[in-house]
């Protein structure tokens, strides 16, 4: 009934304000003015309410030295280190890979507030074309340092047709109030096959946001893993496209919740053209006073029939203070389609546990095994051994962290 | 007198308000071979669970003693590390455990509990694969999560197999024949022969005679209304086939 | 017979779901699109046209109601007019001139009458058109049928209520809710807005302002009510806003089963239905709401039709208390809505069985919120939604379970249909634990009616029409099994008129 009015600005909002102008980015600040940060009233927000969890900005990241260590070693990979949002390139990328920087940030237009901020104040794009099959795991280190900073950086990775690669992408930094927003543009060619990974070991204290956007053309396959299992608050935006016909995409994530932490992986999965399957499946454990949440759509367009899209959230509470909250969508509009979701929420299941400890095995082991159980499914397609490996080794040092 | 492997004395038990178990009296000497037979809601399944500690029944009196000691406040690892040994009558499926990795986190935790060192993987490895040899049990099954997918028979088998790996005092087999074929009956019940020992005592619960023919018991305990109505050799398993259970019950009322 | 059997197997979808009878029941089927469209010709009596205090003080007046409900509907009214029309659903419309409508509309002829007989026998004409007994003596003589007591209501006033004297042998109130006020206000005093408040949401607070009638019923104590109760609520005038309000509630071990049936005539405007309905269980009480609601949904261009924003919640606040909710959503250009439970006393269950059923430019957005706060409470949702013509159908629910509810359980099932590719089906629901021992299932599916399934049917001599019919009917069983028996064949029929037109 009433006029649409300017929100009120909080000081996070306002130090936003300011960087945007600072930087040049005046259409972008006089709109964030408008809107502010999103509010559970903002479907795609419902379960992360940035207007209230994001309570200061700490000033924007310039130049530093990488110090810390990488937050992540996985054998044989290699290594391509990011510092606040500066490439380190020494021209030793393995055979299939071409690596340069461009300027501005990778991601296409939308209206989300942190894809804005990341178009306006992501300086460069490190651009990785990737051409046949390339053996080595690829590891972008994509970390925040120095004093706590407001950090947007940015890479475009494009797997050539008939392709094939494994790609990890790890945000860590040192133990600061950072404020990380990722951004990550993917194209996956025709009939090529990609895996990848987004792992978030940012710092306790640390604020990360990442926003992924995928393109599938014909024939691809494509494997996702996002992880989330740092940072105080935590945000994955995730935005999926099938662009061309009988492509497949596994879109997996894990999100590991502690004590004190908020993590939401919110996935938009758009199946814009006909037989295109997908199946999302994510997983979230919680423990502690944590919030645990997952929103993921499947949004089946008039002219994509023959999609076959099943998605499921299955989410494990281990402390009566956690909670999980899953908010599965399905839009459909194509009527020749299987399309389904499910979500599940509970505790470990007492039989199975039973089960174990008649067997020996005291309740503390056997719990943490139905757990790395429950896990597993995630990991367990991840075929190279020593990132695989790696990747246990993450899970593992949660469920031995200090509870 | 040596001290019997397992005594069960006057246990009465309970799931939310109703009683199942009403006093149960029953003695198993090491070495020997015991049957429970009874017919379906007697409380057969009920004492398996109780013995094996399920949180889900309260135990409002009477006491168990496996080899002297009384174990009703051990939780289930306890028990199961003092060489207790349940043979599910439906194994769990616990997707994303593989069944190796199960079997070892099992056989260490016990010998940890006993204060023994760790199996090497090498004496692991070989161990399992002999035992898994008289049961049929191929490396591929073993590296399938633990239970899922399982047929029936390879569920039974599985189990068995457990037994075999983790050398319990006391073993208990829930309705360890249902669901069995002839043939997985008897690679089933070759499998719990061979582990029969002296030093060794198990108590086969059953609906059916059938698998007796199989297991040849020492003693036939019949069961009846949450306790042991008569026992008798290993004949009274015949009488009850040709009888059916209706005389047993008024000695339990 | 054998036929039969194989019939039965080659569709394994449809196994025991194919009934001769219903295959029967399809092939009478009137192909009359919407056959509660026509208007009656009844003098009735308006408040002015638009919107505003004094609207509200003639509402009160004309209901002869005592000054503490008019202050209450001012109350309502003052704060409804600082809110915003809610957004959130996914439907649109042309904004809404709340002022371009009448919000009281009385049949001059009804002024409560005493007695069947005194009731203008054009409107008994009408309700018998409609198929709803008001006739005792006639329902009485039909011996195998079951009975079933009415209250109907058109436009704004109850028109009468059946069976009332028997039912007050037995110490159950049955009556409207402008009755209800001057006869019982302490006991509406004390539940009304209990369970929906008066600023609970935009139309809701609209209704309390402006509501002109609806049912109230009151199960005492250990009382299990006789027979099933229902209202049904017919709009007849043009340009007239419906807003009841129904108020039922059951004391400790108390058991009602209630109906709701809605028509309106076809016309070329937009009609506003804005109801509330409050449903209060105690201590082992047990409620049982079911609806078919078949209002005009608009015409093969989208013309028309009435906007269905309804408030429907139910409180299990006594423990092992018990509210279940079944609904037909056939009817309506919008509907906008969400029968849901509060599940606050310890044990106590909500259910919502839901079939919802879109078609030509119609746009549902319904669901339900089980929000579990007690321990040990327990939920089921079944919904069927499906889509047809240019139509949208959105489930949308929400399932909640506080952080002191221990041992809540929810499942839900929510399955989508789809006929034709101009149209759409969504699901969106919000799944919140906050409590690890509680354990919740979801799923949902969406599909079309597969080509072996027609083929089939169409082979065995079925024309298309009836063949989709079958198979909804089938599609939809889970959620028809709920129903009262006489509503469920009614519905049955209600789903195959629905889809007509939805294929080739």
């Amino acid at each position: 009934m009433s006029v649409p009015q300017a929100v009120r600005i909080g000081p996070a909002e306002a130090t936003l304000i300011e960087q945007l102008t600072g930087r040049g980015a005046t259409a972008a600040a006089e709109r964030f003015a408008l809107s502010g940060l999103p509010t559970r009233k903002v479907e795609t927000y419902h379960y992360t309410d940035l207007k209230m969890l994001l309570r200061a900005v700490p000033g924007l990241a310039g130049t530093e030295k990488a110090t810390s260590e990488p937050a992540l070693r996985i054998p044989g990979a290699h290594r391509i280190p990011m510092t606040n949002g500066v490439a380190d390139l020494d021209g030793s990328e393995p055979a299939g890979v071409r690596a340069a920087i461009v300027k501005g940030s990778a991601l296409s237009e939308r209206d989300d507030v942190l894809v804005r901020l990341n178009m306006a104040l992501a300086a460069e794009t490190l651009k990785l074309d990737l051409e046949g099959a390339v053996d080595t795991v690829l590891h972008v280190d994509r970390r925040t340092e120095g004093d706590a900073a407001h950090m947007n950086d940015s890479v475009h990775l494009f797997l050539a047709d008939h392709g094939k690669a494994t790609v990890i992408e790890t945000f860590s930094g040192t133990d600061e109030v950072h404020l990380s927003n990722h951004a990550s543009y993917v194209a996956v060619g025709r009939n090529a096959e990609l895996t990848h990974i987004l792992l978030d070991l940012s710092p306790a204290r640390a604020t990360n946001f990442a926003v992924a956007e995928y393109h599938v053309a014909e024939g691809a396959r494509l494997r996702t893993v996002t992880i989330h299992v740092g940072a105080a608050l935590s945000r994955f935006n995730l935005f999926a496209r099938f662009e061309g016909e009988t492509a497949f995409g596994d879109f997996t994530g894990l999100n590991l919740v502690s004590d004190g932490q908020h993590s939401d992986i919110t996935l938009e999965l758009r199946h814009a053209v006909p037989r295109c399957g997908s199946q999302p499946l994510y997983k979230q454990v919680a423990r502690g006073r944590a919030t645990a949440a997952f929103q993921g759509k499947i949004v089946v367009d008039r002219d994509a029939q023959k999609t076959d899209a099943k998605l499921m959230m299955q989410g494990l509470m281990l402390s009566d203070e956690a909670q999980i909250l899953s908010k599965p969508e399905l839009e459909i509009f194509a009527d020749d389609v299987v399309c389904g979701h499910g979500s599940t929420a509970g505790a470990l299941d007492e039989d199975s546990l039973f089960y174990l400890m008649s067997r020996g095995v005291p309740r503390a082991e056997a719990e943490s095994m139905l757990v790395r159980g429950f896990i597993e499914e995630i990991l367990d397609p991840i075929a190279e051994e020593n990132l695989h490996e790696a990747l246990e080794g993450v899970v593992e040092a949660w469920l031995t962290a200090v509870k | 007198m040596t001290t019997p492997m397992l005594e069960i004395r006057n246990l009465h038990a309970r799931i939310a308000d109703r009683e199942i178990l009403k006093g149960v009296n029953l003695v198993v000497p090491a070495g020997e071979v015991h049957a429970v037979m009874g017919r379906n809601g007697s409380g057969k399944s009920t004492l398996s669970y109780v013995l094996a500690g399920k949180e889900d029944y309260e135990v409002t009196e009477g006491e168990v003693l496996l080899d002297g000691e009384d174990i009703l406040a051990l939780d289930p690892s306890e028990r199961a590390a003092r060489g207790l040994f349940l043979a599910f009558q439906y194994p769990i499926e616990i997707p994303g455990v593989a069944t190796m990795t199960f079997l070892r986190a099992a056989m260490n935790a016990q010998r940890k509990a006993r204060g023994e060192p760790e199996l090497s993987t090498p004496d692991f490895m070989r161990e399992v694969k002999e035992a898994g040899r008289n049961l049929r049990i191929d490396s591929d099954m073993l590296k399938r999560a633990l239970n899922v997918g399982f047929s029936g028979g390879e569920k039974k088998r599985a189990e068995i197999l457990q037994m075999a790996l983790l050398k319990p005092k006391m073993c208990v087999l829930d309705e360890t024949d249902s669901g069995l074929d002839i043939d997985a009956l008897k690679i089933v019940s070759d499998g719990v022969n061979a582990l029969r020992d002296a030093g060794r005592a198990m108590l086969v619960i059953t609906h059916y005679q059938r698998l007796l023919n199989h297991i040849v018991p020492d003693v036939v305990h019949v069961f009846s209304d949450g306790r042991v109505a008569e026992s008798g050799p290993k004949e009274l398993a015949l009488e009850l086939e040709s009888k059916g259970y209706a005389d047993f019950d008024e000695a339990a009322a | 017979m054998t036929e039969t059997t194989d019939y039965k197997d080659a569709i394994p979808t449809l196994k025991d779901e194919i009934e001769r009878e219903t295959v029967e029941q399809v092939l009478a089927l009137d192909v009359d699109n919407y056959k509660y469209g026509f208007t009656t010709e009844i003098e009735s009596e308006r408040a002015p046209k638009g919107l505003n205090e004094d609207t509200i003080r003639f509402i009160s007046a004309k209901k002869g109601e005592p000054e503490w409900m008019l202050q209450w509907r001012l109350d309502a009214f003052r704060r409804w007019l600082t809110m915003e029309e809610p957004r959130w659903a996914r439907v649109s419309y042309p904004e809404i001139d709340f002022q371009d409508m009448y919000y009281y509309a009385a049949p001059k002829t009804v002024q409560a009458p005493k007695s069947l007989d005194e009731v203008d026998p054009a409107l008994l004409e009408m309700y018998e058109k409609l198929g709803v007994p008001l006739r005792e003596r006639e329902i009485l003589a039909g011996v195998e049928k079951p009975r079933v007591a009415v209250d109907a209501v058109m436009d704004s006033v109850s028109v009468v209520t059946t069976f009332r004297e028997e039912l007050a042998r037995v110490g159950v109130i049955f009556c409207s809710i402008g009755e209800a006020i001057r006869e019982y206000p302490d006991l509406v005093k004390k539940y009304i807005g209990s369970v929906v408040p008066v600023s609970d949401n935009f139309f809701a607070t609209l209704n309390s302002a402006v509501f002109t009638d609806g049912t109230f019923c009151y199960v005492p104590k250990g009382v299990r009510c006789p027979m099933e109760l229902s209202t049904y609520f017919r709009i007849n005038e043009k340009k007239t806003g419906q807003f009841e309000r129904t108020l039922i509630i059951a004391e400790e071990g108390a058991y009602v089963s209630y109906l709701e049936g809605c028509t309106a005539p076809k016309r070329d405007e937009n009609q506003l239905h804005a109801a509330v309905v409050e449903l209060i269980a105690l201590d082992d009480a047990e409620i049982k709401y079911s609806t078919v609601q078949n209002w005009f949904p608009g015409d093969a261009e989208g013309k028309g039709g009435v906007y269905n924003f309804v408030t429907k919640r139910g409180d299990c606040r006594g423990a092992r208390s018990k509210i279940s909710w079944t609904q037909v959503e056939t009817g309506s250009a919008i509907t906008w809505k969400y029968p849901s439970c509060i599940l606050r006393g310890d044990e106590s269950r909500g259910e919502f069985y839901s079939i919802a059923i879109s078609n030509g430019y119609q746009q549902i957005d319904s669901g339900t919120k089980m929000l579990h706060l007690g321990r040990n409470t327990t939920s089921r949702i079944i919904s069927k939604g499906i889509a047809a013509g240019f139509s949208d159908n959105t489930y949308r629910g929400q399932v909640s379970a506080h952080a002191k509810a221990k041992g809540a359980r929810n499942f839900t099932q929510c399955d989508s249909l789809l006929i034709g590719d101009k149209c759409g089906a969504h699901t969106v629901p919000y799944i919140e634990s906050r409590n690890s021992s509680a354990v919740f299932e979801h799923e949902a599916t969406t599909s079309k009616i597969s080509d072996d399934q027609m083929f089939y049917c169409q082979q065995r001599g079925i024309g298309e029409e009836e063949a989709v019919a079958l198979i909804v009917n089938g599609f939809v069983r889970d959620v028809l099994q709920h129903l009262p028996m006489e509503f469920a064949v009614e519905a049955q029929k209600l789903i195959s008129v629905s889809l007509e037109g939805s294929v080739g």
